[in-house]
């Protein structure tokens, strides 16, 4: 059975058309206090928030946060923290013991502390999964409410790879206990401006 | 062997079986306060549901716009009309590139499949990464769960496993320990390998991108690694506009295990420069069942899980009891349209409760489809001597008023009278676990026509 014969099938099974329902956004708006919702669920997914009374604080707070880390990836322009620099050319494997990689979050989505960050935030993919841990660096004006209007911010992009990245990995396989760290990344700290 | 006979098997552990039952019915439990916290939850549940029915009618128009959209953005895009097809086709996509270890994701299509044993017939290493599949693969067992793979296994039995795979220490099962030991052998794999399969839990027509969602972040470990990337999608994986991820990405965490979100929902829409990304779409049976207007929107489903956890039966009896790649109440009106006779005895494993058919996130009417597969297995798989005969003699009594007061009467009186071990002797299911209630001396005919007198 090939691609034709697949396309025949269905052609021939399939009921008759039904219409595409419109999406009504008004039935899922609520007025709340945005920064506030997205403090509660990324905690409830295992993730932290710093919370930064002038971005000039960060580096120093990040330090606090993470005093062992030595080798470190920043891809933000606001942080100087970084000890490695890497380039689209960087071979993904190099990253193996990165530390922390500090990153700029595009926005946050209030209904479940997820961040949206694409591939020209972190320049290599892997860099997200395979840092031992995670500093994404977020405006409070850079909020959404949910994942109506987060689809709506990213209409737009230029389409390579992208990821809603919601708390640090995290696995419940073994008899259903919680535990943080599981492929990826360790923790995950939000610093929001 | 039958659903009944292999969940009596499941039941001889009483203990673990209650273990079992009460951290499904957690995880339900999960889902029902995430579920509460949304508004309009109901009008995303029918907006989803509806979006998956106008996919699987222009289903074919939806895949040829995926693929074109696909390989423009430089996706190469396989089809496979069966499961042999498609262990084919990544074999030689495998070959091609010379690969000797292979990472994977969690992909139920694959597990249907079989891809693994072919793969690894073929000299090649596969290496689940999910933490629960690497267990049950560790322990050659399929998984007996679609969300949580391993959760017929204690975790003494996954230390004793890893002590002898993985080299532990004993732990006695501490979850911290062995999470944390499987995150280095697995760091080593990924490391090491040449290519990565992953599943696909969405695949966007407007866009030709497909959408992963992981909490352990292996998929993206294993892709971002190394340089093929092969993604297995049944036909019925598509959506039609990127927008509409916002109403399944709102529901299918919520609904598996009562997160907001999966830690990672990971857009793939180009490969990185000098590596290479594979699709393959598989019918499979897919488009038979969509010929098939009762049953067709079983084709809505987002494997999720939540169904699983919500029923009794599946709670009580286990993944492995259903011997299907999909087990529970969809896994039930799933497999019967793959192979009638082999799967005849689950859509017999239920209650017809109907708490499937509520807590589905595409509002799928699991039940009453439970319900119609009975119909059509009755005529055509012979069915047990005792089950055709009891309810043959059922029809009889039950059309007879008289035969059935005389019938009540007697065994009323039998019931009183006889030792219990001929009560509950063997033909008395019932009775193998618990006693019948006390039986009164009259039926309610009698008390009513008493107490009007």
């Amino acid at each position: 059975m090939s691609r034709a014969s697949i396309l025949n099938a269905i052609k021939k099974n399939k009921p008759e058309s039904v219409p595409l329902p419109q999406i009504d956004l008004s039935l899922f708006h609520e007025d709340i206090d945005l920064v506030d919702i997205f403090y509660k669920n990324l905690e409830s997914v295992g993730g932290r928030i710093v919370s930064l009374n002038t971005i000039e604080d960060l580096d120093a707070e990040i330090k606090k946060r993470y005093p062992n880390a030595k080798s470190i990836v920043s891809c933000s322009n606001t942080s100087q923290l970084a000890t490695i620099s890497i380039s689209n050319e960087t071979e993904p494997h190099s990253l193996e013991s990165i530390d922390l990689a500090i990153i700029d979050a595009q926005f946050g989505v209030a209904e479940n502390g997820a961040v949206w960050i694409s591939e020209n935030d972190f320049i290599v993919r892997a860099l997200p999964f395979i840092a031992n841990d995670l500093v994404l660096i977020l405006s409070k004006n850079d909020i959404c409410l949910h994942m109506h209007e987060a689809y709506n911010l990213i209409s737009k992009r230029e389409r390579t790879f992208g990821v809603f990245l919601s708390g640090p990995s995290k696995t419940a396989d073994i008899e259903q206990c919680l535990v943080i760290g599981a492929q990826g990344a360790m923790s995950l700290t939000v610093f929001i401006f | 062997m039958s659903h009944a006979k292999e969940a009596e098997l499941f039941n001889k552990d009483e203990a673990k079986v209650n273990w079992h039952d009460q951290a499904l019915w957690f995880v339900r439990n999960k889902r029902d306060k995430a579920a509460h916290t949304v508004k309009g939850w109901e009008d995303l549940r029918n907006l989803a549901s509806a979006i998956k029915a106008n996919v699987l009618s222009n289903l074919d128009d939806y895949l040829v716009q995926f693929e074109e959209n696909a390989q423009k953005n430089g996706i190469q895009v396989h089809w496979a009309g069966d499961a042999e097809a498609h262990n084919k086709i990544v074999h030689d996509i495998l070959l091609q590139n010379n690969v000797k270890k292979v990472v994977k994701s969690k992909s139920m299509l694959t597990e249907e499949c079989h891809l693994n044993p072919y793969l690894e017939a073929h000299g090649i290493e596969v290496i689940d990464t999910d933490l629960g599949e690497r267990i049950v693969q560790l322990a050659k067992e399929p998984p007996s769960h679609i969300v949580l793979p391993a959760i017929h296994k204690t975790k003494e039995e996954v230390d004793a496993l890893f002590q002898k795979h993985l080299g532990t220490v004993p732990s006695h099962g501490d979850p911290r320990y062995l999470t944390n030991e499987a995150r280095k052998h697995l760091r080593d794999k990924f490391l090491k390998a040449d290519a990565a399969i992953t599943g696909v839990n969405f695949a966007v027509a407007e866009t030709g991108g497909i959408v992963v969602c992981t909490n352990e972040g292996n998929a993206d470990m294993g892709v971002h690694l190394a340089k093929v990337h092969i993604a297995c999608m049944g036909i019925e994986k598509i959506i039609p506009e990127e927008k509409h991820l916002g109403v399944f990405l709102r529901l299918l965490a919520r609904s598996a295990t009562g997160q907001p979100i999966t830690t990672y929902s990971s857009h793939f829409n180009k490969p990185v420069q000098g590596k290479e990304m594979h699709i393959v779409i598989v019918d499979n049976g897919r488009s038979e069942q969509l010929s098939r207007e009762a049953f067709r929107s079983s084709l809505h489903c987002i494997r999720c899980g939540a169904c699983m956890n919500t029923c009794p039966i599946y709670r009580r009896s286990g993944g492995h009891s259903y011997k299907a790649t999909i087990p529970g109440p969809i896994g039930s009106i799933l497999s019967p349209g793959m192979d009638l006779k082999k799967h005849s005895s689950l859509p017999f494993a239920s209650t017809l409760c109907g708490s499937c058919s509520d807590v589905c996130p595409v509002k799928i009417n699991i039940h009453e489809q439970l319900y119609q597969w009975r119909q059509i297995i009755t005529k055509n798989v012979k069915q047990p001597v005792v089950k055709r005969s009891i309810l043959k003699m059922a029809g009889i009594v039950l059309a007879n008023s008289k035969l059935y007061g005389f019938l009540g009467r007697s065994s009323r009186f039998m019931l009183k009278h006889l030792p219990k071990s001929i009560v509950n002797s063997k033909i008395n299911t019932w009775g193998k676990a618990r006693d019948l209630p006390k039986v009164e001396n009259d039926n309610f005919e009698d008390w009513y026509k008493k107490r009007k007198s």
